[in-house]
């Protein structure tokens, strides 16, 4: 039987899992499967990536599958609110948890700060107070750790960048 | 027999992470000769550069490697090199640098040594061996596809 790639985050599991499920599944199984694999409860939400609402249960997972496959997650919360700092201002909106950091950067820089893609480019998102800068892959919910926040804050800052001539030039 | 440090790289290659970027087209493991790792990581102008990446020790040290021409097995001519405008591409594929074996970049074994200040200056991309090879490779695919590439015309590496 042919197979779908699901690859999900979800809150507490810390990075990217994958599963294969049957083409004629829906996500009421797929969620049935990672709630006995993982522990989740009841009530769990399954997100499409980068879709807001949570998707119906009894729609089949291969109407949303790519070629590559399906990216959801799995959360708790149907929404994360975000504030992103930068130059001082801060910015905030709610997302839903399968949002990715890379579509919060394009909000918050592009959007609500006006910088231009390019300019975008060279920034990236960092959570607050920390040295974490989640790849741009990285859904909001994922990044709540073991526990449930409804709040995940970022500082928008400039790219680290290799500077000055080597030491040692072979 | 494969040492530890093989048999954790092969775990890494075959988690979620690392097959969601094959997935995606971001890179591709070429193959390998322990204790040397071939990748292809797409540039934005969906040319192929492989990296011959030396992961003795994965993941407590970090790779080290630089472009690589797979055919010749041999660094990749200079000329061939990805190329910067003078900014961040151009800081990390040095041809000068350790006869070009090494990307100049905070997460490759033989750059960061004698680079103590990159400890402070640079730590998102200080090596984390939690993160292993996805970590090396994403720092690569996001330089291939930063303002400062310039994109090839021809055939691909």
């Amino acid at each position: 039987m042919k197979t779908i790639d699901v690859f999900y985050q979800a809150e507490g599991l810390g990075e990217v899992k994958h599963l294969e499920i049957e083409t004629d599944a829906t996500f009421a199984v797929l969620k049935a499967r990672l709630a006995e694999k993982h522990g989740f409860g009841l009530d769990i939400l399954v997100f499409l990536e980068d879709e807001d609402d949570s998707v119906a249960e009894l729609a089949k997972i291969a109407e949303h599958a790519t070629p590559q496959g399906l990216k959801i997650h799995l959360h708790r919360l149907r929404q994360v609110k975000v504030t992103v700092t930068f130059n001082g201002k801060t910015v905030e909106r709610h997302f839903g948890p399968s949002a990715t950091v890379a579509r919060v950067k394009r909000w918050a820089a592009e959007k609500e700060f006006g910088l231009s893609a390019e300019e975008a480019g060279e920034h990236v998102l960092q959570i607050e107070g920390t040295h974490e800068r989640p790849s741009p892959g990285t859904h909001v919910g994922a990044l709540n750790g073991d526990k449930v926040r409804d709040v995940v804050a970022f500082d928008l800052v400039p790219d680290e960048r290799v500077q000055g001539a080597p030491r040692g030039f072979a | 027999m494969k040492g530890p440090d093989q048999r954790a790289f092969e775990a890494d290659v075959a988690k979620a992470a690392f097959r969601l970027g094959e997935t995606e087209g971001r890179w591709r493991l070429v193959g390998t000769d322990w204790p040397y790792a071939f990748m292809a990581v797409t540039a934005k102008d969906d040319r192929e550069y492989a990296l011959r990446l030396d992961c003795s020790g994965y993941p407590q040290a970090e790779p080290t490697g630089g472009p690589w021409d797979m055919a010749r097995n041999e660094v990749l001519a200079f000329d061939q090199w990805p190329r910067g405008q003078g900014g961040r591409v151009s800081a990390v594929f040095r041809t000068g640098w350790k006869h070009g074996t090494a990307l100049y970049l905070p997460c490759d074994r033989e750059s960061i040594a004698g680079h103590p200040n990159w400890r402070q200056e640079m730590p998102s991309k200080i090596w984390r061996p939690a993160e292993g090879i996805v970590q090396y490779l994403e720092i690569v695919h996001d330089l291939l596809h930063c303002r400062d590439y310039v994109p090839r015309s021809g055939t691909a590496a």
